[in-house]
């Protein structure tokens, strides 16, 4: 089992998320903007990264672009949640994401999707 | 010179009125109000009036509910935009910082993204969870003045969105912001009515007072109370010694050659004496330059214009829409000043100088508070004189046999320029309708009656034989 970020300023969707994590046996560390995220990754490195777009002081965008840009966290995939930015960012950051899920989304497919991401290609 | 600041347009019909011209830049706000009150719409609609401008928006919660879910029910309203999430408007959520940081740990996080964001518009929900969590009034004031302090510096607009228990809470936090909205429903009878005061405004005059609004899929429209917003008419009226006919053969003669254009004309009769069809003659005489407007409560479009015919006058369809205008309100829940606007609205789009309100009853439903009426008039009628319509309000009487004489409205006979009675008299076994002149602006005429009566086309008259011949009211 494997160390999972989750990245969300709505408490509610980050507790919700971490509590399916933690039900599928997997460690998870909440952070509530993209720069506490930051902080806890480098210290951590966890296996996988799950954040929402639209947060304070670093968005889940910026912190895609900063893991990429960091060579020893460049390789961490990141899952996109995001109310309104799914479809922006499938078009203009399709490289940025290992998948892009829009809110609400489909636990059976989430699950389906960090179990791919984590067995590895 | 008195100095104007600049405001920042709120995108909201009626609201910039209120204020006084908008919020003012660079200032801060409270709009408070129980749950479900229109907080919530009334801020976002500001955010994407604001975005749609070009500005950006910075959006914080400090709620329990998520984004999503706003979005949702946001998303039934036309101002809602998708595209502009995330980028022109951002929604953040401060919660987990506030529970792990506390109120200071906000400031800093508020302060900072603001910036990042360039935001010229700063809406902070959840005024009441920071209050909680202040363990003093000293607190919350602090908290508030760091928020504030750096959005003035900046030049960024703050709403704080507050709940409150009852909407006449007032709080030491209101000393420190400059501006403070009560939005609050009130319940009269079984109706309810939306409404909001502006508690206070600081370096900006307002429409004191209780504004009613509504939220429809456009979001709030509010309507500023007649009586404050036309204070006095919008422009000043041009007296002018021009009459306008009436359309009843025998009448124009009978007060020196028309109703005075300007004036507004009451005409008081029971059910069924023939008011509609006194007004409809009136329109009657409408033309390209000078449009008429049947604003009413009773007959559709479709009944009137059966009406106007069976009289003999030509309401067809190729002047509909042209000269002449209809305007139907059915008698159901209305509001008061939504109607005096759309009423005046339909004046200025149609340039009407000849109008007919048909009838004051319509308007008196629809007032929740009744003692507002003589001054709702007031503003009303004082502002169609300032744009030259020459109006007649209908009124019904329940009194069949008006005492020809006495003035039955002392209240409202203050603002209106003439006083026409129909009442019912019995005649040899006939019902005769008596048409009395009490009072015509600025013209000579006889206080008397006539006869009023239809010919046998159907047209309207009066006979000026008929006041030397004794009466009997039955």
């Amino acid at each position: 089992m494997a160390l999972i970020a989750v990245v969300d300023d709505e408490f509610l969707l980050a507790d919700l998320l971490a509590g399916l994590l933690v039900g599928e046996g997997h460690e998870v560390m909440t952070a509530p903007h993209g720069r506490a995220a930051l902080q806890i990754i480098r210290d951590r490195k966890p296996a996988l990264v799950i954040t929402d777009f639209m947060m304070p002081l670093m968005t889940g965008l910026e912190l895609a672009q900063a893991l990429r840009a960091d060579s020893e966290l460049e390789d961490i995939p990141v899952i996109l949640v995001s109310g309104a930015q799914g479809t922006s960012a499938r078009e203009s950051h399709p490289e940025l994401f290992a998948a892009i899920f829009d809110k609400p989304y489909d636990r059976k497919a989430l699950l389906k999707t960090v179990a791919d991401l984590l067995d590895g290609p | 010179m008195v100095e104007q600041l600049p405001r920042l347009p709120s995108g909201v019909e009626g609201l910039d009125e209120v204020l006084g011209g908008g919020f003012i830049e660079g200032a801060s706000y409270i709009v408070q109000g129980r749950p479900g009150a229109g907080k919530t719409i009334l801020s976002n609609q500001i955010a994407f009036a604001q975005a749609s401008a070009g500005r950006r928006v910075l959006y914080v919660t400090l709620l329990a509910e998520t984004h999503d879910r706003l979005f949702q029910s946001l998303s039934t309203l036309a101002f809602f935009d998708k595209a502009m999430l995330g980028d022109v408007i951002r929604y953040v959520s401060v919660f987990q910082s506030l529970r792990d940081d506390g109120l200071d740990a906000v400031v800093k996080l508020i302060r900072e993204e603001t910036q990042r964001q360039e935001a010229t518009l700063l809406v902070f929900d959840g005024l009441l969870n920071a209050r909680d969590r202040a363990d003093t009034d000293l607190d919350i004031k602090t908290f508030i003045a760091g928020i504030q302090s750096q959005a003035a510096f900046v030049g960024c607009t703050v709403l704080f969105l507050a709940s409150s228990g009852s909407a006449q809470d007032s709080r030491p936090e209101h000393t420190m912001v400059d501006g403070v909205l009560d939005l609050s429903d009130e319940v009269v009878g079984v109706r309810s009515y939306r409404q909001l005061l502006v508690r206070k405004s600081r370096g900006s005059g307002s429409l004191g007072g209780q504004h009613e609004f509504e939220i429809t899929d456009q979001g709030v429209t509010l309507y500023p109370r007649l009586e404050a917003k036309y204070a006095r008419p919008s422009r000043d009226e041009v007296p002018s010694r021009k009459r306008l006919g009436t359309g009843i053969a025998g009448l124009d003669q009978a007060i020196g050659g028309g109703l005075p254009a300007g004036s507004v004309t009451i005409l008081v009769g029971p059910p069924g004496s023939g008011k509609t069809s006194f007004g409809l003659n009136f329109l009657n005489l409408a033309s390209k330059k000078d449009n008429a407007l049947h604003f009413g409560f009773y007959e559709t479009p479709a009944r009137l214009t059966l009406k106007a015919e069976a009289l003999g006058l030509d309401f067809s369809k190729k002047r509909i829409g042209r000269d002449l205008h209809i305007l139907w309100n059915p008698l159901t829940e209305n509001n008061l000043d939504k109607l005096a606007y759309q009423l005046l609205a339909a004046v200025h789009e149609h340039k009407v100088k000849r109008l007919l309100i048909d009838g004051v009853a319509g308007f008196e439903r629809a007032a929740v508070h009744k003692t507002r009426l003589i001054e709702f008039f007031s503003a009303l009628t004082n502002e169609l004189r300032a744009l030259n319509v020459t109006t007649i309000l209908t009124w019904e009487s329940q009194d069949h046999t008006v005492n020809e004489n006495s003035d039955p409205f002392p209240e409202i006979s203050s603002i209106l320029d003439n006083l026409i009675t129909i009442r019912e008299v019995h005649r040899q076994g006939r019902v005769q309708r008596l048409l009395s002149i009490l009072k015509i602006r600025d013209s000579a005429f006889q206080q008397r009656s006539y006869e009023f009566f239809f010919t046998k086309n159907g047209s309207a008259a009066i006979d000026a034989t008929y006041a030397s011949s004794p009466v009997s009211s039955s």
